[in-house]
Protein backbone atom coordinates (compact mmCIF):
# COMPACT_ATOMS: atom_id res chain seq x y z
CA UNK A 1 0.00 0.00 0.00
CA UNK A 2 2.78 2.17 1.11
CA UNK A 3 6.57 2.37 -0.54
CA UNK A 4 9.29 4.51 0.82
CA UNK A 5 10.28 7.57 -1.24
CA UNK A 6 13.36 8.78 0.84
CA UNK A 7 16.39 6.32 1.76
CA UNK A 8 16.83 5.19 5.15
CA UNK A 9 19.34 6.14 7.58
CA UNK A 10 19.62 4.49 10.50
CA UNK A 11 18.12 1.22 10.68
CA UNK A 12 16.94 -0.61 13.35
CA UNK A 13 14.87 -4.23 13.90
CA UNK A 14 11.25 -4.72 15.22
CA UNK A 15 8.90 -7.51 15.44
CA UNK A 16 5.18 -7.91 14.29
CA UNK A 17 3.62 -10.83 15.06
CA UNK A 18 6.88 -12.73 15.66
CA UNK A 19 8.24 -12.00 12.10
CA UNK A 20 11.02 -9.37 12.14
CA UNK A 21 10.20 -5.91 10.26
CA UNK A 22 12.96 -3.43 9.29
CA UNK A 23 12.65 0.08 10.85
CA UNK A 24 14.61 3.80 9.90
CA UNK A 25 15.34 5.18 13.31
CA UNK A 26 12.72 8.18 14.60
CA UNK A 27 9.32 6.87 12.40
CA UNK A 28 6.44 5.70 14.15
CA UNK A 29 5.56 2.36 14.87
CA UNK A 30 2.23 2.91 12.59
CA UNK A 31 4.08 4.22 10.24
CA UNK A 32 6.88 1.32 9.75
CA UNK A 33 4.05 -1.20 9.89
CA UNK A 34 2.28 0.68 6.95
CA UNK A 35 5.19 0.28 4.87
CA UNK A 36 5.54 -3.26 5.82
CA UNK A 37 2.42 -3.90 4.28
CA UNK A 38 0.69 -4.68 7.41
CA UNK A 39 -3.01 -3.76 6.87
CA UNK A 40 -5.12 -4.97 10.52
CA UNK A 41 -3.10 -3.57 13.35
CA UNK A 42 -6.35 -4.45 15.70
CA UNK A 43 -10.01 -6.03 15.55
CA UNK A 44 -12.65 -4.52 17.31
CA UNK A 45 -13.73 -5.95 20.47
CA UNK A 46 -17.42 -5.71 19.65
CA UNK A 47 -17.69 -6.92 16.15
CA UNK A 48 -14.28 -8.46 15.42
CA UNK A 49 -13.54 -6.49 12.16
CA UNK A 50 -10.35 -5.54 11.02
CA UNK A 51 -8.75 -1.45 11.50
CA UNK A 52 -5.90 0.13 10.30
CA UNK A 53 -4.90 3.41 10.74
CA UNK A 54 -7.33 6.32 9.57
CA UNK A 55 -6.13 9.52 11.39
CA UNK A 56 -2.34 9.05 12.05
CA UNK A 57 -2.03 11.93 14.53
CA UNK A 58 -4.00 10.16 17.64
CA UNK A 59 -7.27 11.00 16.98
CA UNK A 60 -8.64 7.89 15.86
CA UNK A 61 -7.57 4.97 17.95
CA UNK A 62 -7.62 2.23 15.40
CA UNK A 63 -3.60 1.82 15.09
CA UNK A 64 -4.01 0.26 18.76
CA UNK A 65 -1.41 -2.33 19.57
CA UNK A 66 0.30 -4.40 22.04
CA UNK A 67 3.94 -3.30 22.50
CA UNK A 68 6.65 -5.04 24.14
CA UNK A 69 3.71 -6.93 26.39
CA UNK A 70 1.51 -3.29 27.05
CA UNK A 71 -2.02 -3.01 24.96
CA UNK A 72 -3.71 -0.38 23.73
CA UNK A 73 -0.50 1.92 22.84
CA UNK A 74 -1.52 4.22 19.80
CA UNK A 75 0.86 2.77 17.23
CA UNK A 76 0.82 6.07 15.55
CA UNK A 77 2.34 8.19 18.66
CA UNK A 78 5.01 5.44 19.66
CA UNK A 79 8.67 5.13 18.11
CA UNK A 80 10.24 2.48 16.66
CA UNK A 81 13.10 1.02 18.75
CA UNK A 82 15.54 -1.47 18.39
CA UNK A 83 14.19 -5.35 19.65
CA UNK A 84 10.39 -4.02 19.97
CA UNK A 85 7.72 -7.01 19.85
CA UNK A 86 4.37 -5.36 18.65
CA UNK A 87 1.50 -7.57 18.09
CA UNK A 88 -1.80 -6.91 17.09
CA UNK A 89 -4.52 -6.35 19.18
CA UNK A 90 -7.43 -8.53 18.66
CA UNK A 91 -10.61 -7.35 20.05
CA UNK A 92 -9.94 -5.56 24.13
CA UNK A 93 -6.41 -5.26 25.03
CA UNK A 94 -5.23 -7.78 27.82
CA UNK A 95 -4.20 -6.86 31.06
CA UNK A 96 -0.98 -8.74 32.37
CA UNK A 97 -0.75 -11.46 35.40
CA UNK A 98 -5.17 -11.37 34.21
CA UNK A 99 -4.85 -15.19 32.50
CA UNK B 1 -16.72 29.03 44.15
CA UNK B 2 -12.65 29.24 45.09
CA UNK B 3 -9.96 26.28 45.85
CA UNK B 4 -8.86 27.94 49.23
CA UNK B 5 -4.91 27.43 48.97
CA UNK B 6 -4.97 27.80 44.87
CA UNK B 7 -3.27 30.53 45.05
CA UNK B 8 0.04 30.12 47.26
CA UNK B 9 0.60 26.52 45.23
CA UNK B 10 3.99 26.49 43.84
CA UNK B 11 4.60 27.19 39.71
CA UNK B 12 6.72 24.74 37.45
CA UNK B 13 6.57 27.66 34.92
CA UNK B 14 5.35 31.17 34.09
CA UNK B 15 3.71 30.02 30.47
CA UNK B 16 2.74 26.21 30.11
CA UNK B 17 2.43 25.78 25.96
CA UNK B 18 0.49 22.64 25.08
CA UNK B 19 1.30 21.99 21.39
CA UNK B 20 4.79 22.94 19.73
CA UNK B 21 3.06 23.31 16.12
CA UNK B 22 3.22 27.04 14.73
CA UNK B 23 1.39 28.69 17.34
CA UNK B 24 2.49 26.85 20.40
CA UNK B 25 6.02 27.86 18.76
CA UNK B 26 5.89 31.80 18.54
CA UNK B 27 4.01 32.41 21.82
CA UNK B 28 6.84 30.73 23.00
CA UNK B 29 9.61 31.70 21.40
CA UNK B 30 8.04 35.78 21.92
CA UNK B 31 7.64 34.95 25.60
CA UNK B 32 10.90 33.40 26.77
CA UNK B 33 12.63 36.26 24.58
CA UNK B 34 11.06 38.38 27.15
CA UNK B 35 12.61 36.00 30.14
CA UNK B 36 9.72 34.16 30.84
CA UNK B 37 10.15 30.77 32.10
CA UNK B 38 7.94 28.63 29.32
CA UNK B 39 7.19 24.76 29.26
CA UNK B 40 5.93 23.32 25.52
CA UNK B 41 4.45 19.86 25.75
CA UNK B 42 3.44 17.91 22.72
CA UNK B 43 2.28 14.39 21.68
CA UNK B 44 5.27 14.02 19.18
CA UNK B 45 9.29 14.17 19.39
CA UNK B 46 10.04 17.19 17.11
CA UNK B 47 8.43 20.65 17.48
CA UNK B 48 6.60 21.48 13.86
CA UNK B 49 2.99 20.39 14.60
CA UNK B 50 1.03 18.50 11.79
CA UNK B 51 1.47 21.57 9.39
CA UNK B 52 5.59 21.32 9.94
CA UNK B 53 5.45 17.27 10.65
CA UNK B 54 9.31 15.88 10.52
CA UNK B 55 10.42 18.99 8.78
CA UNK B 56 13.64 19.30 11.32
CA UNK B 57 14.48 15.92 10.46
CA UNK B 58 13.87 15.39 6.56
CA UNK B 59 16.08 19.16 6.68
CA UNK B 60 18.66 17.40 8.87
CA UNK B 61 18.74 13.82 6.20
CA UNK B 62 20.13 16.49 3.48
CA UNK B 63 20.04 14.67 -0.13
CA UNK B 64 18.84 11.53 1.46
CA UNK B 65 14.80 13.33 1.53
CA UNK B 66 15.29 15.52 -1.47
CA UNK B 67 12.60 14.79 -3.48
CA UNK B 68 10.70 14.53 -1.23
CA UNK B 69 10.95 18.19 0.38
CA UNK B 70 10.79 19.22 -3.52
CA UNK B 71 7.49 17.65 -3.60
CA UNK B 72 6.05 18.97 -0.03
CA UNK B 73 6.93 22.36 -1.51
CA UNK B 74 7.82 25.59 -0.40
CA UNK B 75 5.08 26.26 2.72
CA UNK B 76 6.28 23.13 4.29
CA UNK B 77 9.80 24.23 4.22
CA UNK B 78 9.07 27.97 5.38
CA UNK B 79 8.60 26.10 8.71
CA UNK B 80 12.37 25.91 9.07
CA UNK B 81 12.49 29.63 10.33
CA UNK B 82 10.18 28.98 13.10
CA UNK B 83 11.58 25.98 14.07
CA UNK B 84 14.57 27.07 14.02
CA UNK B 85 14.23 30.08 16.75
CA UNK B 86 12.29 28.00 18.78
CA UNK B 87 15.28 25.48 19.10
CA UNK B 88 17.43 28.48 19.77
CA UNK B 89 15.77 30.69 21.83
CA UNK B 90 17.32 30.40 25.52
CA UNK B 91 14.60 29.95 27.65
CA UNK B 92 12.03 27.58 26.68
CA UNK B 93 11.86 24.19 28.33
CA UNK B 94 10.58 21.83 25.90
CA UNK B 95 9.01 18.61 26.65
CA UNK B 96 8.65 16.49 23.60
CA UNK B 97 6.40 12.95 23.53
CA UNK B 98 4.26 14.18 26.30
CA UNK B 99 0.27 13.69 25.64
CA UNK B 100 -1.73 15.64 27.67
CA UNK B 101 -4.50 14.21 29.79
CA UNK B 102 -6.20 16.97 31.39
CA UNK B 103 -5.97 20.67 31.78
CA UNK B 104 -7.91 22.65 34.80
CA UNK B 105 -8.73 25.91 34.85
CA UNK B 106 -6.21 27.20 37.84
CA UNK B 107 -3.27 26.29 35.38
CA UNK B 108 -2.53 22.71 36.19
CA UNK B 109 -1.54 20.15 33.52
CA UNK B 110 -1.67 16.76 33.52
CA UNK B 111 1.04 15.29 31.78
CA UNK B 112 2.03 11.59 30.44
CA UNK B 113 5.48 10.37 28.87
CA UNK B 114 5.61 6.92 28.21
CA UNK B 115 4.55 5.17 31.41
CA UNK B 116 5.63 8.49 33.64
CA UNK B 117 3.07 10.62 34.24
CA UNK B 118 2.67 14.00 36.26
CA UNK B 119 1.27 17.85 36.94
CA UNK B 120 2.75 20.72 35.97
CA UNK B 121 1.32 24.03 37.00
CA UNK B 122 1.99 27.53 35.81
CA UNK B 123 0.53 31.05 36.43
CA UNK B 124 -1.18 30.50 32.78
CA UNK B 125 -1.74 27.82 30.13
CA UNK B 126 -1.74 28.33 26.06
CA UNK B 127 -3.70 25.56 24.62
CA UNK B 128 -2.29 25.47 20.88
CA UNK B 129 -3.32 21.70 20.44
CA UNK B 130 -4.32 22.51 16.18
CA UNK B 131 -6.88 20.97 14.56
CA UNK B 132 -8.54 17.50 13.54
CA UNK B 133 -9.91 16.50 10.12
CA UNK B 134 -13.93 16.60 10.05
CA UNK B 135 -15.03 12.77 10.86
CA UNK B 136 -16.71 11.59 7.75
CA UNK B 137 -18.96 8.76 8.25
CA UNK B 138 -20.16 6.86 5.44
CA UNK B 139 -20.69 3.06 4.05
CA UNK B 140 -17.27 1.66 4.44
CA UNK B 141 -15.35 4.44 6.45
CA UNK B 142 -13.82 1.75 8.94
CA UNK B 143 -12.59 -0.17 6.48
CA UNK B 144 -8.56 -1.56 6.55
CA UNK B 145 -7.30 1.19 3.21
CA UNK B 146 -9.53 4.07 4.20
CA UNK B 147 -7.61 6.61 5.58
CA UNK B 148 -7.62 10.73 6.08
CA UNK B 149 -6.00 13.00 4.00
CA UNK B 150 -3.31 14.42 6.87
CA UNK B 151 -3.10 10.64 7.94
CA UNK B 152 -1.84 10.17 3.92
CA UNK B 153 0.07 13.82 4.61
CA UNK B 154 1.65 12.25 7.53
CA UNK B 155 3.19 9.46 6.54
CA UNK B 156 4.92 11.40 3.50
CA UNK B 157 6.81 14.34 6.18
CA UNK B 158 7.47 11.94 9.17
CA UNK B 159 7.40 8.28 7.42
CA UNK B 160 8.91 9.54 4.32
CA UNK B 161 6.53 6.79 2.21
CA UNK B 162 4.07 7.17 -0.80
CA UNK B 163 0.97 5.24 -1.21
CA UNK B 164 1.46 2.27 -3.90
CA UNK B 165 -1.29 1.30 -6.26
CA UNK B 166 -4.56 2.74 -7.41
CA UNK B 167 -4.82 5.86 -5.10
CA UNK B 168 -8.83 7.52 -4.86
CA UNK B 169 -9.16 10.95 -3.30
CA UNK B 170 -12.55 12.03 -2.25
CA UNK B 171 -13.36 15.24 -0.67
CA UNK B 172 -12.84 18.69 -0.59
CA UNK B 173 -10.88 21.71 0.41
CA UNK B 174 -7.69 22.99 -0.29
CA UNK B 175 -5.69 20.55 1.54
CA UNK B 176 -7.18 17.32 -0.61
CA UNK B 177 -6.13 19.39 -3.81
CA UNK B 178 -2.41 19.96 -2.05
CA UNK B 179 -2.12 16.27 -1.19
CA UNK B 180 -3.16 15.41 -4.59
CA UNK B 181 -0.48 17.85 -6.29
CA UNK B 182 2.51 16.35 -3.88
CA UNK B 183 1.52 12.66 -5.19
CA UNK B 184 1.40 13.61 -8.40
CA UNK B 185 4.95 15.49 -7.94
CA UNK B 186 6.31 12.50 -6.50
CA UNK B 187 4.78 10.42 -9.57
CA UNK B 188 1.54 8.56 -7.48
CA UNK B 189 -1.09 9.67 -10.38
CA UNK B 190 -4.37 9.04 -8.51
CA UNK B 191 -6.93 6.79 -10.30
CA UNK B 192 -9.85 9.56 -9.43
CA UNK B 193 -9.75 13.01 -7.47
CA UNK B 194 -13.74 12.95 -6.33
CA UNK B 195 -14.72 16.12 -5.50
CA UNK B 196 -17.86 17.31 -3.32
CA UNK B 197 -17.36 20.72 -4.15
CA UNK B 198 -19.14 22.70 -7.33
CA UNK B 199 -17.42 25.42 -9.24
CA UNK B 200 -20.68 27.12 -8.12
CA UNK B 201 -19.67 27.34 -4.14
CA UNK B 202 -16.15 29.03 -5.53
CA UNK B 203 -18.72 31.72 -7.72
CA UNK B 204 -20.90 31.98 -4.65
CA UNK B 205 -17.75 32.41 -2.41
CA UNK B 206 -16.08 35.12 -4.92
CA UNK B 207 -18.14 38.11 -2.81
CA UNK B 208 -16.02 37.04 0.34
CA UNK B 209 -12.29 37.47 -1.60
CA UNK B 210 -9.95 39.77 -0.67
CA UNK B 211 -6.62 40.52 -2.06
CA UNK B 212 -4.86 38.69 1.64
CA UNK B 213 -6.63 35.51 -0.44
CA UNK B 214 -5.47 35.92 -3.41
CA UNK B 215 -1.89 34.25 -3.29
CA UNK B 216 -3.63 31.44 -1.66
CA UNK B 217 -6.65 30.92 -4.52
CA UNK B 218 -3.45 31.12 -7.30
CA UNK B 219 -1.77 28.34 -5.74
CA UNK B 220 -4.52 25.83 -5.68
CA UNK B 221 -5.56 27.07 -9.34
CA UNK B 222 -1.72 26.35 -9.91
CA UNK B 223 -2.31 22.75 -8.39
CA UNK B 224 -5.54 22.11 -10.35
CA UNK B 225 -4.04 22.64 -13.80
CA UNK B 226 -0.95 20.74 -13.02
CA UNK B 227 -3.94 17.68 -12.46
CA UNK B 228 -5.56 18.36 -15.34
CA UNK B 229 -2.06 18.99 -17.56
CA UNK B 230 -1.20 15.33 -15.91
CA UNK B 231 -4.53 14.22 -16.75
CA UNK B 232 -5.64 12.91 -13.50
CA UNK B 233 -9.40 12.57 -13.22
CA UNK B 234 -11.37 15.13 -11.59
CA UNK B 235 -14.90 14.77 -10.91
CA UNK B 236 -16.61 17.74 -9.07
CA UNK B 237 -20.18 17.79 -7.42
CA UNK B 238 -19.92 13.96 -6.17
CA UNK B 239 -22.70 13.54 -4.08
CA UNK B 240 -21.89 10.44 -1.87
CA UNK B 241 -19.02 7.48 -1.57
CA UNK B 242 -19.42 4.42 0.00
CA UNK B 243 -15.81 1.88 0.55
CA UNK B 244 -15.99 -1.26 -0.91
CA UNK B 245 -14.30 -4.57 0.41
CA UNK B 246 -14.67 -7.50 3.20
CA UNK B 247 -11.00 -7.16 4.94
CA UNK B 248 -9.41 -4.41 2.84
CA UNK B 249 -11.30 -1.56 1.09
CA UNK B 250 -11.21 -3.39 -2.96
CA UNK B 251 -13.06 -0.10 -4.58
CA UNK B 252 -15.30 3.01 -4.25
CA UNK B 253 -18.75 3.66 -5.51
CA UNK B 254 -19.44 7.29 -6.30
CA UNK B 255 -22.48 8.96 -6.77
CA UNK B 256 -22.85 12.39 -8.69
CA UNK B 257 -26.61 12.98 -8.03
CA UNK B 258 -28.02 9.79 -9.57
CA UNK B 259 -25.36 8.93 -11.36
CA UNK B 260 -22.95 6.25 -9.51
CA UNK B 261 -19.66 5.14 -11.18
CA UNK B 262 -17.97 2.23 -9.30
CA UNK B 263 -13.79 2.80 -9.13
CA UNK B 264 -11.48 0.06 -7.94
CA UNK B 265 -8.78 1.19 -5.65
CA UNK B 266 -6.15 -0.26 -3.24
CA UNK B 267 -6.29 3.46 -0.88
CA UNK B 268 -8.92 5.77 -0.28
CA UNK B 269 -8.04 8.65 1.02
CA UNK B 270 -10.81 11.13 2.28
CA UNK B 271 -11.21 14.80 3.37
CA UNK B 272 -14.01 17.12 4.53
CA UNK B 273 -11.81 20.01 6.05
CA UNK B 274 -10.13 20.39 9.50
CA UNK B 275 -12.14 21.77 12.63
CA UNK B 276 -10.67 22.75 15.94
CA UNK B 277 -9.42 20.09 18.67
CA UNK B 278 -11.65 21.16 21.26
CA UNK B 279 -10.83 17.83 23.32
CA UNK B 280 -8.88 19.63 25.98
CA UNK B 281 -10.69 22.59 26.22
CA UNK B 282 -14.10 20.75 26.62
CA UNK B 283 -12.09 18.31 29.13
CA UNK B 284 -11.37 21.48 30.98
CA UNK B 285 -14.90 22.62 31.36
CA UNK B 286 -14.55 25.46 28.52
CA UNK B 287 -17.54 27.23 27.01
CA UNK B 288 -17.84 25.47 23.43
CA UNK B 289 -19.78 27.17 21.13
CA UNK B 290 -21.10 25.56 17.46
CA UNK B 291 -20.13 27.81 14.60
CA UNK B 292 -22.94 27.35 11.31
CA UNK B 293 -20.70 28.76 8.52
CA UNK B 294 -17.93 25.83 9.73
CA UNK B 295 -20.21 23.13 10.65
CA UNK B 296 -18.22 22.35 13.71
CA UNK B 297 -17.36 23.21 17.77
CA UNK B 298 -15.42 26.27 18.50
CA UNK B 299 -14.03 27.29 21.93
CA UNK B 300 -15.42 30.35 23.13
CA UNK B 301 -12.61 32.87 23.23
CA UNK B 302 -11.73 36.67 23.06
CA UNK B 303 -9.72 37.70 19.81
CA UNK B 304 -6.69 37.28 22.79
CA UNK B 305 -7.57 34.03 23.28
CA UNK B 306 -9.08 34.01 26.26
CA UNK B 307 -11.15 31.20 26.91
CA UNK B 308 -14.59 31.07 28.88
CA UNK B 309 -15.75 28.96 31.45
CA UNK B 310 -18.96 27.28 30.87
CA UNK B 311 -21.78 27.60 33.15
CA UNK B 312 -22.44 25.40 35.98
CA UNK B 313 -20.63 23.90 38.49
CA UNK B 314 -17.05 22.58 37.38
CA UNK B 315 -14.91 19.83 39.29
CA UNK B 316 -12.62 22.58 40.43
CA UNK B 317 -12.74 26.43 41.32
CA UNK B 318 -10.56 29.49 41.34
CA UNK B 319 -10.75 32.15 38.14
CA UNK B 320 -9.35 30.84 34.86
CA UNK B 321 -6.06 30.55 33.44
CA UNK B 322 -6.09 29.32 30.06
CA UNK B 323 -6.05 30.59 26.79
CA UNK B 324 -6.37 28.99 23.07
CA UNK B 325 -4.03 29.56 20.37
CA UNK B 326 -3.95 28.76 16.75
CA UNK B 327 -6.31 26.43 14.81
CA UNK B 328 -7.58 24.79 17.94
CA UNK B 329 -8.85 28.50 18.65
CA UNK B 330 -9.90 29.30 15.16
CA UNK B 331 -9.37 27.45 11.61
CA UNK B 332 -6.73 29.67 9.83
CA UNK B 333 -3.64 27.64 8.59
CA UNK B 334 -0.17 27.99 9.59
CA UNK B 335 0.19 31.64 8.78
CA UNK B 336 -2.51 32.79 11.00
CA UNK B 337 -1.62 30.05 14.07
CA UNK B 338 1.76 32.11 13.92
CA UNK B 339 0.07 35.47 14.19
CA UNK B 340 -2.48 34.33 16.84
CA UNK B 341 1.07 32.80 18.89
CA UNK B 342 2.61 35.75 18.28
CA UNK B 343 -0.33 38.08 19.97
CA UNK B 344 -1.31 35.79 22.75
CA UNK B 345 2.19 36.26 24.21
CA UNK B 346 1.98 40.21 23.39
CA UNK B 347 -1.15 39.90 25.41
CA UNK B 348 0.42 37.88 28.38
CA UNK B 349 3.68 40.24 28.70
CA UNK B 350 1.16 43.45 28.24
CA UNK B 351 3.79 45.35 26.17
CA UNK B 352 2.38 48.46 25.84
CA UNK B 353 1.54 49.10 21.96
CA UNK B 354 2.49 45.38 20.67
CA UNK B 355 -0.87 44.02 21.27
CA UNK B 356 -2.94 46.41 18.91
CA UNK B 357 0.02 45.49 16.30
CA UNK B 358 -0.21 42.10 16.81
CA UNK B 359 -3.83 41.83 16.81
CA UNK B 360 -4.09 43.72 13.67
CA UNK B 361 -2.23 40.83 12.09
CA UNK B 362 -3.96 38.23 13.31
CA UNK B 363 -7.12 39.54 11.73
CA UNK B 364 -5.24 40.06 8.57
CA UNK B 365 -4.10 36.41 8.49
CA UNK B 366 -7.80 34.84 9.06
CA UNK B 367 -9.19 37.08 6.35
CA UNK B 368 -8.39 33.92 3.14
CA UNK B 369 -10.34 31.74 5.70
CA UNK B 370 -13.63 33.52 4.94
CA UNK B 371 -13.22 32.72 1.10
CA UNK B 372 -11.92 29.12 1.80
CA UNK B 373 -14.83 28.56 3.99
CA UNK B 374 -17.21 28.98 2.01
CA UNK B 375 -15.73 28.14 -1.00
CA UNK B 376 -15.34 24.19 -0.07
CA UNK B 377 -18.33 23.34 2.08
CA UNK B 378 -18.21 20.24 3.91
CA UNK B 379 -19.37 17.97 1.73
CA UNK B 380 -19.01 14.29 2.80
CA UNK B 381 -20.61 14.71 6.12
CA UNK B 382 -23.47 16.90 4.53
CA UNK B 383 -25.40 14.25 5.17
CA UNK B 384 -26.12 12.42 8.14
CA UNK B 385 -24.99 8.69 7.96
CA UNK B 386 -28.13 6.29 7.92
CA UNK B 387 -28.98 2.50 8.23
CA UNK B 388 -25.69 0.02 9.05
CA UNK B 389 -23.20 3.01 8.54
CA UNK B 390 -20.66 2.81 11.61
CA UNK B 391 -21.14 6.42 13.31
CA UNK B 392 -18.84 5.18 16.94
CA UNK B 393 -15.92 3.84 15.21
CA UNK B 394 -14.62 2.47 18.84
CA UNK B 395 -18.13 0.69 20.08
CA UNK B 396 -19.06 -0.52 16.31
CA UNK B 397 -22.39 1.31 16.61
CA UNK B 398 -24.45 1.69 13.29
CA UNK B 399 -26.36 5.09 12.56
CA UNK B 400 -29.02 3.10 12.90
CA UNK B 401 -29.17 1.97 16.91
CA UNK B 402 -28.63 5.88 17.65
CA UNK B 403 -31.81 6.35 15.42
CA UNK B 404 -34.03 4.64 17.37
CA UNK B 405 -32.87 6.02 20.81
CA UNK B 406 -33.64 9.58 19.42
CA UNK B 407 -36.82 8.20 17.99
CA UNK B 408 -37.78 6.73 21.59
CA UNK B 409 -37.35 10.79 22.89
CA UNK B 410 -33.68 10.59 23.73
CA UNK B 411 -32.73 14.39 23.71
CA UNK B 412 -29.74 14.76 25.71
CA UNK B 413 -25.98 13.22 24.44
CA UNK B 414 -24.64 12.33 27.65
CA UNK B 415 -27.68 10.15 28.04
CA UNK B 416 -27.45 8.70 24.89
CA UNK B 417 -23.77 7.74 25.84
CA UNK B 418 -24.82 6.25 28.80
CA UNK B 419 -27.01 3.58 27.18
CA UNK B 420 -25.54 2.83 24.00
CA UNK B 421 -21.66 3.11 25.34
CA UNK B 422 -21.28 5.66 21.83
CA UNK B 423 -18.20 8.00 22.94
CA UNK B 424 -17.25 5.80 25.43
CA UNK B 425 -14.71 3.70 23.40
CA UNK B 426 -10.75 4.46 23.20
CA UNK B 427 -11.10 7.53 21.55
CA UNK B 428 -13.68 9.44 24.05
CA UNK B 429 -15.69 10.34 21.31
CA UNK B 430 -13.27 12.64 19.13
CA UNK B 431 -14.70 11.01 16.15
CA UNK B 432 -18.53 10.30 16.75
CA UNK B 433 -19.54 13.24 19.03
CA UNK B 434 -20.03 15.73 16.25
CA UNK B 435 -22.26 13.16 14.08
CA UNK B 436 -24.38 12.19 17.21
CA UNK B 437 -24.70 15.80 18.24
CA UNK B 438 -25.74 16.64 14.69
CA UNK B 439 -28.01 14.07 14.33
CA UNK B 440 -29.59 14.98 18.13
CA UNK B 441 -29.74 18.45 16.74
CA UNK B 442 -32.10 17.61 13.18
CA UNK B 443 -34.68 15.94 15.66
CA UNK B 444 -34.54 18.95 18.23
CA UNK B 445 -33.75 21.88 16.15
CA UNK B 446 -31.35 23.17 18.61
CA UNK B 447 -27.61 23.43 17.64
CA UNK B 448 -25.48 20.74 18.36
CA UNK B 449 -24.10 20.05 22.16
CA UNK B 450 -20.91 18.09 22.91
CA UNK B 451 -20.47 15.35 25.33
CA UNK B 452 -19.59 16.13 28.76
CA UNK B 453 -16.02 15.50 29.40
CA UNK B 454 -14.18 14.44 32.15
CA UNK B 455 -10.68 13.52 33.06
CA UNK B 456 -8.19 11.59 31.54
CA UNK B 457 -9.60 13.46 28.32
CA UNK B 458 -6.38 10.34 27.10
CA UNK B 459 -5.90 6.81 28.39
CA UNK B 460 -3.52 6.84 31.58
CA UNK B 461 -2.00 3.74 32.08
CA UNK B 462 -2.82 2.58 36.47
CA UNK B 463 0.88 2.00 36.84
CA UNK B 464 1.25 5.98 35.90
CA UNK B 465 -1.34 7.12 37.74
CA UNK B 466 0.11 5.07 40.52
CA UNK B 467 3.49 7.22 40.84
CA UNK B 468 2.09 10.36 39.95
CA UNK B 469 4.74 13.21 39.95
CA UNK B 470 4.98 16.64 41.08
CA UNK B 471 1.57 15.99 42.94
CA UNK B 472 0.09 18.79 45.25
CA UNK B 473 -1.88 17.43 47.85
CA UNK B 474 -4.07 20.47 47.31
CA UNK B 475 -4.22 19.50 43.52
CA UNK B 476 -5.99 16.28 44.54
CA UNK B 477 -9.07 18.36 45.79
CA UNK B 478 -12.05 18.20 44.34
CA UNK B 479 -13.97 21.25 44.45
CA UNK B 480 -17.96 19.35 43.29
CA UNK B 481 -19.08 16.19 41.95
CA UNK B 482 -21.83 18.23 40.51
CA UNK B 483 -21.10 18.50 36.90
CA UNK B 484 -23.58 15.19 36.36
CA UNK B 485 -25.95 16.38 33.68
CA UNK B 486 -29.26 16.00 34.86
CA UNK B 487 -31.22 13.79 32.27
CA UNK B 488 -34.58 15.43 31.71
CA UNK B 489 -36.54 12.75 29.38
CA UNK B 490 -37.35 9.61 30.21
CA UNK B 491 -36.64 7.27 27.30
CA UNK B 492 -39.28 4.69 26.79
CA UNK B 493 -37.25 1.91 25.12
CA UNK B 494 -37.03 -1.20 27.09
CA UNK B 495 -34.49 -3.06 25.23
CA UNK B 496 -31.26 -0.75 25.34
Amino acid sequence: MFVSVAHFGHMCTIHFNGSPITARQGETVAACLLRAGVTAFRRTPVSGTPRMPYCMIGHCFDCLVEIDGQGSRQACLVHVEDGMSIWPQDGAAAIPGEH
Amino acid sequence: MQLPLSASLPTDADVIIVGAGPAGMSASIALAQAGRKVIVLDMQALPGGQIFRGLEANLAAGCETLELMNALGPTYAAGEAVIRAFRETPGIDFRPRHTIWEVRRDGTIGWLQGNRAGYLRADHVVLANGAMERPVPFPGWTLPGVMTAGAAQTLLKAGRMKPDGRVVLAGTGPLILLLAEQLRRLGVRPVLLARTDHLRDQLAALPRLRFAALGPVAKGLGWLARLRLARIPVRSGVTGIEALGQELVEGVRVWQGDRVRHVACDLLIVHDGIVPSIDLAQGAGLRIGWNDALQAWQPATTEDGSAVLEDGASLTGGPCRILISGDARCIGGADAAIAHGRHVAAVLLDAKGSGPQTLAKVRQSLVPRLFLEAAFPPGLSADLPTGSTTVCRCEDIPATALQELLRAGATDINHVRGLTRCGMGPCQGRNCAITLARMIAAESGAKPVPFRARPPVRPLPLQALAALAGVDPRLAEVVSLEDKPQVAVAVRSTDV
